[in-house]
This record gives structure tokens, C-alpha cells and sequence, in this order.
């Protein structure tokens, strides 16, 4: 599915949103910024590595995670629990802690984030960059009202006034359909239920007028209708708004249906880029073909085996050598001791295998 | 649109209620149901520390009658005071009639000096209570600071100096320090006074000063405890906590994410020990009022058992008693007011 049969099917309408906000959304996070073109990536992440130390051992949650994002396109990163995924968005927005050594680069609008001083990181936070996370029932503040939470991050990032604020807090609440705003802005988080909670979370995330809103397993802990509502609220409002969303989830279907482009992440890399109907119409790396083979599909024959990838994923303080895969790889080769690079093999469609699905010609692709 | 066009969503109030809600939570019966039923469980409570307390007092050799005539008296002598007293009857006798005048508000006469408990309580509770309040006072207004200190870099130069101070004065006995702090303040400075107590119709400053070095002897090794205390469940909100990591991806300053955001999550756990600590610091009140002289409950307590003036004891441990009730009690309804989940008996 392309970004394009999805306006279709999303439309836009105006009704919840007053004309305040489309005028802000228009003016300012759809347009380039100062050192974007169009075309120009908005977010580019280059070598990127994170390491924590933890009671003497080294532990690489993020080993050389390279991707670019295009201004207002919607991008999902995925990957099992411990891939990185999670790690390398928190460490991007300057949200790890002091445990973690962050290298490489990684790059928003011109801007380099990585050593970028707090004080210019904390107004990007929140501004710029925006965030909403898994657990709307942890994530919010339970002794603070809804109101308070929200307002917060309004007055952090523009200076309106109490008044201001309040007013701009209603219409952000409105916009992501929080069912009577104005009495859920006296409320505190126990007192919604967990949509209504993430809706919450995604207006907070809104009142900064974000250019990039990262999405961090947003609906993994709701159930799946009130899932589906939000990631349609969250299409919706990145067409409106023209911000960029990365999608992170260890959800393939979920990807398949709203992003433009899939990256896919293994033991801190990315394995596999390309865009979401390349990469599903034509799997390349067999690491992305083995999480595919494990959804259950209607079609399936009734009481069949999935096809489950043998082994563990990777222990990342003791990765093995070449590529993380190779252990687990039914297309593994000798050559797989030496890592692949992750390389544009095909237009636009990135991966980083010596011996990929398709071409299994039991030597791998030479250079 | 009036009230009843609002439509209702379950488990939602009206926003003009909620303006409100915290008066009318206190008013309503649920709150008042617990003021209550603490009140009856303490009863058994009362119950049970008189008889104990009466009971551990008769295993104590002698009583009041030989106190008050001294070591030279002849038997005959001391048999006629008991017989005066009403000492020679049985105990469940004298505890019998003791808790009927108590029961009725009537703590009785003390046996050494004839004088009304209950005057005495009152010239003497004003005293320990200023004590506890300003020991309180001392303590946390140093431990939320140095905690915040500590707490915004963990690891940092300010925590390990906290980490020093406050190890060092949690092992260090109060009645320890309370003589050291006489012989530098009192002794070598001379800026406060070493023992005696001024009461407050003699003037704000004089009636404080008296008790300055009194409750920083009760609250410093207070003040370490909740420092330390605070420290770890701010480290806790901090690291562990998903609504930190929100607060920081807004863009609020860490300064602010622990101020406005994780000490109110940690207050409920601070609250909890102080109030547990205030059943345990007014007897720990005794030891110091000892040190500086101060006509208190827990000095009289200590005269009381001297004498064996089982009354004066009585009246005194039912104070303590009433005073860890009522304090729990009083941490409960804090709860209410500063925990928004928690709402008595209405879920």
C-alpha cells in the first residue's frame, strides 16, 4: 500500500480543527526548514552506535544504524525486542542516560544532534522533535491533571500565556478527538482509558508543532481497534500537519499498512531499507523474510506449522563476528564471517547480505 | 446547559464539581467512614497498651508508697501508705478503676503529687509537641533540598557529599549528638543556651532559641534518614519511570522534570516515614528533654516511672499511643489530597 491510495482512504476533514492550527501546520512544519530543500532528507542517521556500560560489561544496543527520512513521509522501524530500535530513537533525542556512549551522527534539518549542548537539545525536544511512547498509562503523569500536562509542553515551546496556553491545549485536544476536551483538561490520567490516554500523549507530542514525530511502539499496548484509531489519527494528522512520523514497532502488518518506507533492524543495524511495497513485494534479506514467514495469515492451512526462525537473537555484549545474523541465517555462506555492508543494491531498496533471498546462487552477490 | 444536559460519562464528574472536589471528598461520608473506623480500631489499641504498660510496671519491684516514704521507712510504715493509696488491692482492680475515670474523660489524680493528669498534660504536652514540630521542621526543610541535590546527578559531587554527611550523621546516636552540639554552640560559642526552657509568653525569639539546639539534636539525624530516603525514590522516579522520559521529550528542563514532576511522585513515600517516625520521635523525645532540661511529657514520663506513679504512667503512654494513631490517620488523608488515584471508598 503507497502513501497515495492513503489520502484516499483517510480523508481530511476540517470539522475538529480550527482554522488556527492548519494555518500554523501550513506555514510552518510542512515548509522546508532553513537548510532543507525539498527532496532534501530531513533526518539522516549515519553510522550511528550506542554502547551502555553495565557493571563492567559492554553492551552494543546500536552498531552502525544508518537511514534517512524525507520531510513529512511516514517511516516504520522494525525489529524484534533488543534490535535497537527504541534505543537509537531515544539516543537521536538526547533521552538516554549517562550510561550510554552515543558515536556517529545524526543529523535534523542540517542540524548535528549527536553532542549537540543541552540547552539547544532541550528546545528541539518536544519543539522540533516530538515523541510519544508504548505505555500511555506510564507515560503520563499520574498526579498531574491532563490540562497541566499538556500546557506544559504548549508554554514550553511558544509564549503564550496561561490563557493562551489553555485555549491552544482545548484545540490540540480537540484535534486529536479527545472525546469533551474541556472537562478531560481538569482530569487526571487514571480517569481515561488507555485511547484516550494516547491521545493525550499525541497532543502533548503536537504542541510543539513538531517537523518529526517518532512513535515508539505508540499502539503496542492497546487493543487492536482502539490501535488501529490511533495510528489513523496519526496518518491523518501527519498529512495535515505535513510532519515526518517514524513509526517504531515489532509489528510487520502495522508497517505494511501505513508506512511509506520500512527499515528493518537486527542486533542494532539496520538489515534491510526500502520502500514498504518494495520491500514486501520483494524480500531480499533473510532475516526480513523470516519475520514475515512467522505472521499467521488466513490463508495459512488450518493447524500448520509456522516457520520459526531457529536460535536467539544475538547477546549484545558478545556479537559474533560478520553479520549477527549468520547464526541463525539459512542462506548463511562462509563469506558471512565478514560483515556486508548495508548498500543501495537496488534503487532504493538497501540491505546489507552477502547472499540474499532471490538470488541464492550459493556465492552471494560479488562486487 | 444545565447540570443534567451534561451527558455523564461513568467515573467522571462535572468540571464545576471538580473545582470542588477536594472539600467535598473530606465532607462526604467515605472520608469520614475512615476517620471513624480508625477511631474504633484504636480503642483495642488503647486497650491493649494500658494493660501492658500496667502490667510491666507491677513486675518493676516497689511502688509509689515506698518511693515517696524513701529507703528508711519501716514496713508498717510503708503498709499504711499503701493501704492510703489503695495500693494493696489487686491490679485488675486498680486497672479496673482507673480505665472507668478514663473511659469517662477522668485520667485521675497522680499518686506522688495529687495533682490532676490532665493539668499536668497540659502544662507539659505544649513543650514536647513545640520540640517534635521544630525537629520536624529542621529535618525536612534540609532533607527536600540536599535530596534534590543529591537526586538531579546521581553519582555526582553533591550526592557523594550528601552520601558522607548523611551516613555519618544516621550513626550517630541523637543523645550523642546532642552533646556535642552543647559544647560547641552552648560552651564554646555561647550562642545558645545549654539547658532550660522559655516559654513562649516570654516572647517568640527567647521560647525558639531555647529549643533550637533540643531539636536539632531530634532532627539532624531526622534530617540524614529522609535525605537519604528521598534521594533514592527521586533516583527511582527519575531512572525507572516512563512519565520522566515524557516530561524530558517535551522539552522541560531536568531541573524542572525532578521539582515538578518526580518529587511529587516521591513526596507519598516521604510522607508515609514521617508519619510512621512521629509515634517513634515523641518517645524518642524523653532521652533529649533529659539532656536540656525541658519540662516535657517525655521528662515527666521518666519522673513517673521513678516514683511508680502508675497513673501519671498511664496518662502518659496513652498520649504516645493516641498520637502514632492519629498520625497514621492524618498520612492517610494526605494520601487523598496529594494522590489524585486515590479517592476512599468511592471505587
Amino acid at each position: 500500500m503507497s502513501g497515495k491510495q492513503r489520502t484516499a482512504t483517510y480523508p481530511v476533514g476540517d470539522s475538529y480543527v480550527s482554522e488556527g492550527v492548519i494555518a500554523a501546520a501550513s506555514s510552518g512544519p510542512a515548509a522546508p526548514g532553513p537548510a532543507g530543500e525539498p527532496g532534501e532528507p530531513l533526518l539522516v542517521v549515519e553510522d550511528l552506535r550506542v554502547q551502555f556500560t553495565r557493571g563492567g560489561r559492554r553492551i552494543n544496543a546500536v552498531n552502525g544504524l544508518s537511514y534517512e527520512l524525507l520531510p513529512g513521509s511516514m517511516m516504520a522501524i522494525i525489529g524484534e525486542s533488543g534490535s535497537g530500535k527504541s534505543v537509537s530513537s531515544r539516543a537521536l533525542m538526547g533521552l538516554l542516560p549517562p550510561t550510554a556512549t552515543i558515536t556517529g551522527s545524526v543529523s535534523f534539518a542540517g542540524r548535528e544532534l549527536i553532542g549537540m549542548p543541552e540547552r539547544e537539545m532541550r528546545e528541539l525536544r518536544g519543539g522540533d522533535i516530538a515523541m510519544v511512547f508504548q505505555d500511555p498509562a506510564r507515560s503520563l503523569n499520574p498526579t498531574m491533571k491532563i490540562g497541566a500536562q499538556v500546557t506544559e509542553a504548549i508554554r514550553l515551546h511558544s509564549d503564550s500565556d496561561r490563557k493562551g496556553a489553555h485555549a491552544r491545549a482545548i484545540e490540540l485536544l480537540r484535534m486529536v478527538r479527545l472525546p469533551a476536551p474541556e472537562r478531560r483538561f481538569h482530569e487526571y490520567p487514571h480517569q481515561l482509558s488507555g485511547g484516550m490516554r494516547q491521545r493525550v500523549m499525541i497532543a502533548i507530542a503536537l504542541a510543539g508543532e513538531p517537523r518529526l514525530l517518532i512513535a515508539d511502539e505508540a499502539t503496542t499496548a492497546l487493543d487492536v481497534t482502539t490501535q488501529a484509531q490511533i495510528m489513523e489519527l496519526l496518518v491523518e494528522l501527519q498529512q495535515r500537519l505535513g510532519m515526518a512520523v517514524v513509526m517504531i514497532s515489532h509489528d510487520l502488518g502495522l508497517a505494511a499498512s501505513y508506512a511509506q518506507d520500512v527499515v528493518v533492524m537486527y542486533a542494532g543495524r539496520a538489515v534491510e531499507h526500502a520502500p514498504t511495497a518494495t520491500l514486501f513485494g520483494n524480500v531480499r534479506m533473510p532475516y526480513t523474510r523470516a519475520l514475515l514467514g512467522a505472521i499467521p495469515a488466513l490463508e495459512r492451512e488450518p493447524h500448520s506449522l509456522f516457520e520459526v526462525t531457529p536460535g536467539q537473537p544475538p547477546d549484545l555484549s558478545a556479537l559474533p563476528k560478520g553479520c549477527p545474523f549468520r547464526p541463525r541465517c539459512p542462506n548463511a555462506l562462509d563469506r558471512c564471517v565478514e560483515m556486508p555492508p548495508f548498500r543501495e543494491h537496488e534503487p532504493e531498496h538497501w540491505w546489507a547480505c552477502w547472499n540474499p533471498v532471490g538470488d541464492e546462487t550459493g556465492n552471494g552477490e560479488q562486487e | 446547559m444545565t447540570t443534567a444536559a451534561l451527558p455523564q460519562v461513568p467515573g467522571t464528574r462535572d468540571p464545576r464539581v471538580s473545582r470542588t472536589s477536594r472539600v467535598t471528598r473530606f465532607a462526604g461520608s467515605p472520608v469520614l467512614r475512615l476517620v471513624v473506623k480508625r477511631l474504633l480500631m484504636a480503642i483495642p489499641i488503647m486497650l491493649g497498651v494500658t494493660v501492658l504498660t500496667f502490667w510491666v510496671l507491677s513486675l518493676i519491684p516497689g511502688n509509689a508508697a515506698q518511693q515517696l516514704l524513701g529507703p528508711e521507712a519501716t514496713p508498717e510504715q510503708v503498709a499504711q501508705l499503701e493501704e492510703q493509696l489503695g495500693l494493696n488491692r489487686p491490679g485488675y482492680v486498680r486497672y479496673g478503676e482507673w480505665l472507668r475515670g478514663a473511659v469517662t474523660g477522668d485520667l485521675g489524680r497522680s499518686i506522688v503529687s495529687n495533682q490532676p493528669v490532665s493539668d499536668l498534660l497540659g502544662e507539659r504536652l505544649p513543650v514536647t509537641g513545640e520540640l517534635v514540630l521544630l525537629a520536624f521542621v529542621v529535618s525536612l526543610v534540609l532533607a527536600v533540598p540536599v535530596a534534590l541535590l543529591a537526586a538531579h546527578r546521581p553519582g555526582g559531587v553533591w550526592d557523594r557529599i550528601s552520601m558522607v554527611v548523611s551516613t555519618a550523621g544516621l550513626s550517630v546516636a541523637n543523645y550523642v549528638l546532642a552533646l556535642i552540639l552543647v559544647l560547641v554552640f552552648a560552651v564554646q560559642l555561647g550562642v545558645l543556651p545549654a539547658i532550660g526552657f522559655t516559654p513562649l509568653s516570654e516572647g517568640l525569639w527567647p521560647n525558639v532559641r531555647s529549643l533550637i539546639l533540643p531539636s536539632a539534636a531530634i532532627g539532624l539525624p531526622l534530617f540524614c534518614f529522609y535525605a537519604r530516603f528521598l534521594r533514592g525514590d527521586l533516583v527511582d522516579q527519575m531512572q525507572q519511570e516512563e512519565y520522566v522520559t515524557t516530561a524530558r521529550a517535551k522539552g522541560v528542563g531536568s531541573w524542572q522534570v525532578l521539582i515538578r514532576h518526580a518529587f511529587r511522585n516521591s513526596s507519598f513515600g516521604l510522607i508515609t516515614v514521617v508519619g510512621l517516625n512521629l509515634g517513634a520521635l515523641i518517645g524518642g523525645t524523653v532521652i533529649i528533654e533529659q539532656i536540656f532540661a525541658l519540662p516535657g511529657i517525655g521528662q515527666m514520663l521518666l519522673q513517673a516511672i521513678n516514683t511508680r506513679d502508675f497513673i501519671m504512667v498511664q496518662a502518659v503512654v496513652v498520649v504516645f499511643a493516641l498520637v502514632a494513631v492519629v498520625a497514621n490517620l492524618v498520612v492517610d488523608l494526605l494520601y487523598a489530597v496529594l494522590d489524585p488515584r486515590i479517592r476512599y471508598g468511592s471505587r
